[in-house]
Parts: C-alpha cells; structure tokens; sequence
C-alpha cells in the first residue's frame, strides 16, 4: 500500500521507543502499534508506537496540535463520534484486543475505558445521578447496589465528605474543582480498567489541581491512567511513563524521571527547557 | 530615539487619531444615532399599535352597559324571563319528534309502508298535538309581549340616533337645523308599567299550561302504547323538571326591577364569560366572546396535539440520527412549509383536506370514532389539522436549535460511559433541552392562535360553544375563532359603533394571550440557559 510506503521514512525518523523500564514483566495495557489516525484527508498521527503499563500513570505531553489527545480519544473511540475520522494502518490493543477490530462493541469498549474530559461536564442532574448514570445505563436497578456504588465512588474521588449531605442537589452547584472530582467518580462508577484524562486540570486552580493529582495518585493502584497534560511540571509530578509528541509523531517515551532529566532527544529537550512549545 | 523624540512621536500619533467631523457629528456620532433611531421608530411604532387598540377597545364597555341597560329598561330582559321556558318546552317537543321517528322508521323496517307507519302511529301523533298545545298560550302572550318591547326598543334606538345626529349638527355649527330636529323621549315609567300590566296574564296561563302538561304526561305515561319506550320516558322525565322550573320563572319576573342600574362589571362580565355572540339582531345584541375562545383553543389544540408529536420527532430525527445528507433534505423542507401562504393552506383545506376528511369519516369500519360520520366538511378538525401543519416549521426549528445547543461534552460524557445513542437521546439530551422543546411548543402554540386566514376558510365559522355532551365528537363540530370574527366582521361594521369596539376588544384578549405565552415561552428559555450553565 502506497500509504505504508510514504509512512516509512516517519518510522525511520523516530527512534524506536525504548521499552518502559519500571515494569517489563507484566503486559502492557494498552499497545499502540504503528497508529496512523486521519481527520479526513489531513493525517493527525505519523505510525504511533508505543506500549502502555498497567497500574502506571502514563503522560502524553507536547505543545498544541501534536496528536496526544487525538491518540487519547482512540483508546475509547471517542473519535468515531466525529464525522470523517478513521484510522488507518496499525493497530491499537488493549488487553490484546485489537479495539478497531470491526466486531468490537464500542459500548462495552467504553465501559471498561473510562475517560475525564478537560472541561468538567457533570449532567445538569443530581450528585447522585451523575455518579449512577453509568451503572443505570448497564440495567442496574437495584438501589441498594446503586447507593453502595454512589459512595465507594465518591469516596474513591476524594469527593465523599464534601458531597455527602447534598447528594440530591444540582451537580451544577460544584465548584469546578469538585466538578472535575465528581466526573472523575462518575467514571470510576464502572469500574473500567483505564482511565483517560484529557487535560483534567486545565480549568482548576492550583488548589483544585494539586487535589486531582494526589487523587490520581490514589488512583493508579486500581486503574491504569493515561492523561494528556500541557503542564510540564503536572506531568513531572504525577506520571510514572511520559511520552513527548510533536507534529502527530512520538519523539520519545521513558520514564518520567529520565525524560525531564535526560532525554535522548533533542526536541524533547528544546520542549522540556521552553526553549518551544 | 531619545525619551522626547519618543514623546512627540505619541503625541503626534494621538493627536493623528482626531476625527474628521461632518455637521458637527463623527462617524461613530452618525451610526449611533442611525441605529439608534431605527430602534426607537420601531419602538414607536409598537407603542402606537398598542395605544390604538387600546383606545378603540376601551370605550366597549361602556357602550355594552348601556346596550345592557336599554336590554332592561326596554323590558326585553323581562321578555326573555318568558322566552326561556318556551324555548326549553320547544326542545321537549323536539324530543317527542324524535321519539316518533324512530317509531316511524321502525315500522318501515318490519315491512310496513308510510302510510300504513303513519296510521300505526295516529295514537301517538294525537297525543303529541295534544302536548305540544298545552304551550300555546303562553306562548302567543310571549309573542305578544315581544313586540311590544321591539317598538319600545326601536324608540330607544331612533332616539339615540337623533341625539346623535343632533349632536353632529351642532358641531358642524347648523344650529337652526339641530333645534328643529324632535327627539321623542321614552317614557319608561309608562312603557314597563303597560309591559307589567299585560305579562300579569302569565300566572294565569303559566298555571294552566302546567295543569295541562302534568295531566298530558300522566295520561301518556298510562298509555299502553307508550309502554317501554325509552326516548319517550326521558322526555317524560324532562317534562317533569320543567314543571318543577315553570313556577321559578314568575318569582323572577316579580323580582324584576327596570330601575336596577346595570353595573359596569356586569358589561365586563357579560362580555368576558357571554356564552352568545349575537350581532346586528331584531331582538338583543350580545357580545359575550366564550364561544371564540373556546374554538379559538380547540382548533389550536387539535393542532397542537397533531403538531407536537411530529415536530418533535422531527427535529430530533435531524439534530441527532439523520446523516448529513438526510439533514440537508429534511431541514429547508419542512421549513419551507411556512413559506407556503395561509390562504393557499386554507383552500387546500377547502378543496382537498375537508372533503377527504369527510369521505373518510363515512367509511363504514370507521364508524367507532366519536362523530364520524361527520356531517360538516369544515370543522374544528379541519382546520386544527392546517394549523398544525403551520406551526410544525416553528416548533422543528426551535427545538431542533435547543437540542443542538446542548452542550457537546454532555453529549461525549454520555458516550464515554458506555451509552447508546438511545439512552443518551432520553437521559441527556431531551431533559437537558425539556426547556427549549417547551418554549418551542409555547411559541408554536402562539402562532396557532394568532392565525387567521385558515381558520376563517376551514373552521366551519359557526358561533357556538363546542358541545361535550356527546363527548370527543365536539372536535368535528365547526366552531368560529377570535381571530376569524375579527377578519370576518370588521369589514362591515360602522366605526365607533359598539359592535366594532367588540372585535377590538377580541383583538386586545388575542394580543394578551399571545404577550403572555411568549412571556412564559422566554421565561422557560432563560431558565433552560441557566441550567445549562
């Protein structure tokens, strides 16, 4: 195919990525395998490569435009909901299913690939609703199972001692900070085996982010997490991994210790120093 | 550069930045006031149309009390005390025709001719006559009375009109003119006691009409042919109430004062819950506009009730399962309805709707819908069906715009949990956008009771309260409209007249209805953006 052809010089031009070092025995997550992602005609992802741990925060950094959050909504499929997007070569594998694979349910894809988005976006519902929207959608009825479920959540955001007296009113009524912690607990709710965050902080203060982070923290004892920051210094403190994306190509993945210490790239360093981006 | 090179450098630049005037005004001067005056003629202008309505309307109650007042003091209010149970015995009689044909039918059925039915039923016929008799007095002494009081009337009346001319002569400075001309006054002290003293023959035929129809109903009640005949024994039934009721009529014509002033409130009242629209009459003008409103609302609510449900889907068809091609069809089409004219609607109903509707309705299997088969082409249904039709397009857009404006991310967040399109329509989208979808069937409901042109042509345009005594089939009844009466009657009556300050004060309720459910239409909206947030 003449694409793969036209893709090769990319291939050559980005190292391959070396190997997370933190956890090699396990099986990664999530394996993106030479990903080519299209908007249309305009391609917005050059042959991704990369693996994803389990139980380890994963950053996507880079400046605006570059691809991580496209390559972010491809772990969901979130990007089917735009007309015109399609996936090219490669494969994207989570668990070892290829998730473009034609006879994948998107729905139950979703249920086990949470995501956060930038902007926090509780439903104009309760507390309450909010966090049983998802178990409700799967047939739950059971409101026993549901309040047990309400809480574990909200106690697993960190949100519990704030709410718990108001879990009847508005979600609208939140501050964004407990906004966000409240979407983050909704998407726990279904117990997914990922979490995405697209930029969570983005529209927190210091106060409201320095709470997401220690949450995040929190969360990747139970859950994988890949989040897409533009914040250098939020990827630095809370990721385990960190892969720096430039014009849709991955220029380098390591651990994040190394990265901001010593990256093998140039561009890597130009970015991480400010000297761009 | 030194600090003041750079000083005369700014200065010059501020200085560069005056404005070329004309006339005194900048630019920015000329588009304010440009702007600023369209906005105000517009505001005028509004101003003025509300003014206007307000000014022609206001006089009508007035004029409606001394339309009321002349009612009394001319005694026809006093006439109609005697009217009402002649009327009710009239539908007595209607039921015992009733009776007989289906009687009469009966026997044709078993095989008999007419002539043979109509000898089967002399029995009946005799008695029947002798029923419908027993009212013949009071009746003629009713009939008597009531012209007595139109020429005391038509006195009133060619009185008022010399006032008036004799007023305008005087404007117009003809004294010697307005001197010569005799106005007759009435004498009402003298007409009411002449009235009184030949409705005192009521009580006496009053009584002997109710001797006559107990004993009329006694004696058809024993009859053996009678027996088991039930439209016969509601009518029975029926006469016994009246004859309970006949008494009451003589204690309120010996509490009947001519004297008594007509209040204002009265004339309100009267025009406000008046179940009669009565014009240009021999006998008594009434301006009560409750059976416009009520077919004002039925049609509107036919329509609404065809409409809703259609728009509705409609507009969330496009805005969340069409594809672009489907939306690009869809969404001019059906916007383009409302460019078609009412009037153009209004024939259709005329020439194809009415008539399909009506053969539709004489389908035999059909028969267990409430008023089919119809028997009037034009009809509240009729016209309720165009209605809807004009007021899809407004309701589509708005609620297609309100669903569209839900936010993205609920949509996305929705999705992210797992929903499907299905779920995250009900329990996203369609209560985040309840709001809008309302404001739109608000609006639309306005634009239904504003319309005139297909009600006028489709509506039927008789004036009379829709009659839920045989339930749902009142929807195929014709019924006249607010706005109807207004295009219908306005051509053809004398300005200034009270009949012409009635149409406007139907104008102004429209206006009002119309203000308030755009109100709470925008009231809805602005909540709805709130919760969106």
């Amino acid at each position: 195919m003449s694409s793969e052809l036209v893709d090769k010089p990319s291939k050559i031009v980005n190292p391959p990525s070396i190997p997370p070092t933190t956890d090699t025995s396990a099986a990664p997550m999530i394996e993106v395998d030479h990903v080519d992602f299209y908007y249309g005609k305009s391609k917005a992802l050059h042959s991704v490569n990369l693996n994803i741990a389990a139980k380890q925060v994963t950053a996507f950094i880079g400046p605006s435009g570059c691809g991580k959050s496209t390559l972010l909504r491809c772990f969901n499929r979130m990007n089917d909901l735009i007309e015109g997007t399609r996936i090219g070569t490669g494969e994207i594998r989570i668990q070892g299913v290829n998730i473009y694979d034609p006879t994948v349910d998107v729905i139950s894809l979703r249920r086990q690939v949470g995501m956060v988005f930038q902007k926090s976006n509780p439903f104009p519902k309760s507390i309450y609703q909010n966090i049983s929207y998802g178990l409700e959608l799967q047939g739950v009825k059971d409101k026993k199972r549901l309040d047990e479920v309400v809480e574990k959540s909200l106690r697993g955001a960190a949100l519990w001692d704030e709410v718990k007296d108001r879990l009847h009113s508005s979600a609208l009524g939140l501050s964004g900070g407990q906004q966000q912690r409240l979407c983050i607990a909704r998407a726990i709710a279904v117990e997914p085996a990922v979490i995405l965050m697209d930029e969570p902080c983005s529209a927190l203060d210091p106060i409201a982010t320095s709470k997401v982070e220690e949450l995040i923290q929190e969360l990747k004892k139970d859950f994988t997490i890949v989040i897409v920051t533009h914040s250098m210094q939020q990827a630095g403190r809370c990721s385990d991994m960190t892969a720096f994306f430039y014009l849709g190509k991955l220029i380098e993945m390591d651990a994040t210790q190394k990265i901001f210490t010593k990256p093998s790239q140039q561009q890597t360093e130009d970015y991480i120093t400010g000297r761009f981006g | 550069m030194s600090t003041n090179d750079q000083n005369a450098a700014l200065s010059a630049a501020l200085k560069g930045r005056a404005r070329a005037k004309v006339l005194g005004l900048t630019f920015d001067d000329v588009m304010r006031y440009f702007f600023g005056g369209n906005a105000t003629v517009a505001v005028i202008v509004l101003l003025l149309i509300l003014v206007f309505l307000g000014k022609e309307g206001a006089g009508f109650f007035g004029q409606n009390q001394v339309n009321l007042s002349v009612y009394r003091k001319a005694g026809l209010e006093y006439v109609d005390m005697m009217r009402l149970p002649m009327e009710d015995f009239t539908s007595l009689t209607r039921g015992l025709n009733d009776a007989r044909l289906v009687r009469f039918q009966a026997l044709l059925a078993s095989g008999k001719d007419a002539e043979q039915a109509n000898a089967a039923l002399a029995e009946f016929d005799a008695f029947a006559d002798k029923f419908g008799a027993v009212a013949g007095d009071a009746r003629g002494l009713m009939t008597d009375l009531t012209e007595v009081v139109s020429a005391v009337k038509t006195r009133v009346q060619v009185a008022a009109d010399n006032d008036l001319e004799r007023d305008m002569l005087r404007h117009a400075g003809r004294e010697e003119e307005a001197k010569a001309l005799k106005i007759e006054e009435v004498d009402f002290q003298k007409e009411i006691a002449a009235i009184k003293a030949a409705a005192g023959a009521w009580k006496p035929t009053a009584d002997a009409m109710l001797a006559g129809l107990k004993a009329a109903t006694a004696t058809g009640r024993a009859a053996a042919w009678a027996k088991g005949d039930v439209l016969l024994e509601k009518v029975f039934v029926k006469a016994e109430k009246f004859a309970a009721e006949l008494p009451k009529v003589e204690l309120r014509m010996a509490a009947w004062n001519w004297e008594e002033p007509v209040p204002y409130s009265r004339s309100m009242a009267a025009f406000l819950f008046g179940r009669d629209w009565i014009t240009a009459s021999f006998w008594q003008d009434w301006y009560g506009m409750l059976p416009l409103l009520s077919g004002s609302l039925m049609v509107s609510v036919i329509a609404m009730i065809v409409a809703v449900p259609l728009a509705i889907s409609c507009a969330i068809y496009v805005s969340e399962i069409a594809t672009p091609g489907e939306k690009a069809l869809i969404k001019p089409y059906i916007e383009f309805v409302s460019a078609i004219p009412s009037v153009v609607l209004g024939f259709f109903g005329i020439a194809v709707l009415g008539t399909a509707i009506r053969s539709l309705s004489q389908v035999e299997w059909l028969n267990w819908i409430p008023g089919f088969p119809m028997s009037e082409r034009l009809n509240a249904f009729t016209a309720g069906l165009l209605l809807a039709l004009t007021s899809i397009p407004t309701i589509f857009s708005l609620a297609e715009d309100a669903l569209a404006n839900v936010p993205r991310h609920f949509k996305e967040a929705s999705y992210a949990l797992g929903a499907t399109r299905f779920q995250t329509l009900v329990r996203v989208l369609i209560p985040a956008s309840l709001s809008g979808i309302i404001s739109a069937v608000l609006l639309g409901f306005g634009r239904v009771i504003g319309e005139t042109m297909v009600v006028l042509l489709c509506a039927g345009n008789r004036i009379a309260i829709p009659d839920f005594s045989e339930g749902l089939s009142a929807f195929f009844q014709p019924v006249h409209t607010m706005t109807g009466i207004i295009a219908q009657e306005m051509g053809e009556v004398a300005q200034g007249s009270i009949h012409y300050r009635a149409l406007f004060m139907v104008g102004i309720i429209l206006f009002f209805a119309s203000l308030i459910i755009n109100f709470i239409a925008q009231k809805v909206v602005r909540k709805y953006r709130i919760s969106i947030g």
